[in-house]
């Protein structure tokens, strides 16, 4: 267990980061044991040259330097809270204490994986563990589609898309929508879709954070792209574009 | 046939299971080939590969995980706070 946080990975073993979405040894107050001799080699493969050198000024005292490491992660920390948790409120506390642990546990961070990465990993942890025990983990999923015997995901919805501007994100419906569809999606393809899509980690990257393989980053990721697109889908023959604030059901063919 | 090649056409369940590879240009040449004819003819499959697109320059777009405005600084403040306290606890001890 240790060496999942160590690495910032999910192994997909039940009981672990990927299993219930808990991990243990971040729930409580646990000592980081010293950092390996061999870190600093390791960290040079994923971590920049400026990161590496925060972790260590850090890492040697100069605790202020702390956010300074984490402020260009603040936004995405956030966003996977509210996409974990779908409050703001929650979301904003679950930040803040992801990236106290994140502080707390900085000598274990081996640089094996990217600090984003890292730090995104404890932060969906502590909202799935503020979730669990706000006893809201019965939460609706948006798995409407029907599943085939192969496994595929057959789309709810064909009708004609209607381009969603990236202006109408302006308006917070549209943004709390996209929070929704993406905080409903099963575990495995949420965390897919915010390390490929949100994060812009390439897939060998993020078949390495989340210990899959690149086939099932791409599986995972077409079933949540088209499961989000279907959540959207009421809104897309005008509401979003006109500023109806009613939704409407696509026409179909 | 198109320019001289003939272009062998897939089934719509061939290019869901391909439309995300597609969108992120992760096919091969033969394949992107089958798809962007597929997509030339097939509606419904057009349709959904604007909007597989649309999705994800959404989620992409910066503004779609924006903070609420005050909520950065009191994550900022209360994890300075935190730290201070977390310093002044280990130097007790």
């Amino acid at each position: 267990m240790m060496d999942e946080f160590q690495n910032g990975i999910a192994a997909g073993r039940p009981g672990s980061l990927r299993g219930d979405g808990l991990a243990p040894v971040m729930m409580g107050t646990v000592e980081p044991p010293p950092l390996p001799e061999t870190a600093p080699r390791a960290a040079a493969q994923k971590v920049s040259p400026e990161e590496l050198a925060l972790i260590e000024r850090i890492r040697a005292g100069e605790r202020e330097l702390f956010m300074d490491l984490v402020r260009p992660y603040q936004k995405l920390v956030y966003s996977m809270a509210v996409s974990v948790l779908k409050s703001e409120q929650d979301a904003e506390d679950v930040a803040q204490e992801a990236l106290f642990k994140a502080f707390k546990n900085l000598a274990q961070f081996r640089g094996e994986c990217k600090f984003s990465t890292w730090i995104i990993q404890i932060t969906v942890n502590e909202a799935r563990h503020r979730l669990r025990r706000a006893n809201r983990a019965n939460e609706e999923s948006i798995d409407a589609g029907i599943e085939s015997d192969e496994g595929d995901y057959i789309p709810v919805d064909l009708a004609d898309w209607r381009e969603i501007p990236s202006e109408a994100l302006q308006r917070k419906e549209l943004r709390e929508c996209l929070h929704r569809a993406i905080g409903s999606l099963k575990p495995i393809y949420r965390d897919v879709l915010i390390l490929r899509d949100i994060q812009h980690m390439s897939v060998a990257e993020t078949a390495e954070a989340l210990k899959i393989s690149e086939a099932s980053v791409k599986t995972r990721l077409l079933r949540a792209r088209l499961q989000v697109r279907d959540a959207l889908a009421p809104g897309i023959d005008g509401s979003w574009n006109s500023g109806s604030t009613t939704y409407k059901r696509v026409r179909s063919f | 046939m198109v320019e001289g090649k003939t272009i062998v056409e897939i089934s719509c369940f061939e290019v869901w299971r391909r439309i995300s590879d597609f969108v992120d240009d992760e096919v091969g040449p033969d394949l992107k080939q089958r798809l962007e004819f597929h997509f030339g003819r097939c509606k419904h499959c057009k349709a959904l590969l604007d909007g597989t697109r649309n999705v994800v320059a959404l989620i992409g777009d910066e503004a779609a995980f924006d903070i609420p405005r005050g909520a950065s600084e009191r994550i900022t403040s209360a994890l300075l706070q935190r730290i201070e306290e977390d310093a002044r606890d280990a130097s007790a001890e």
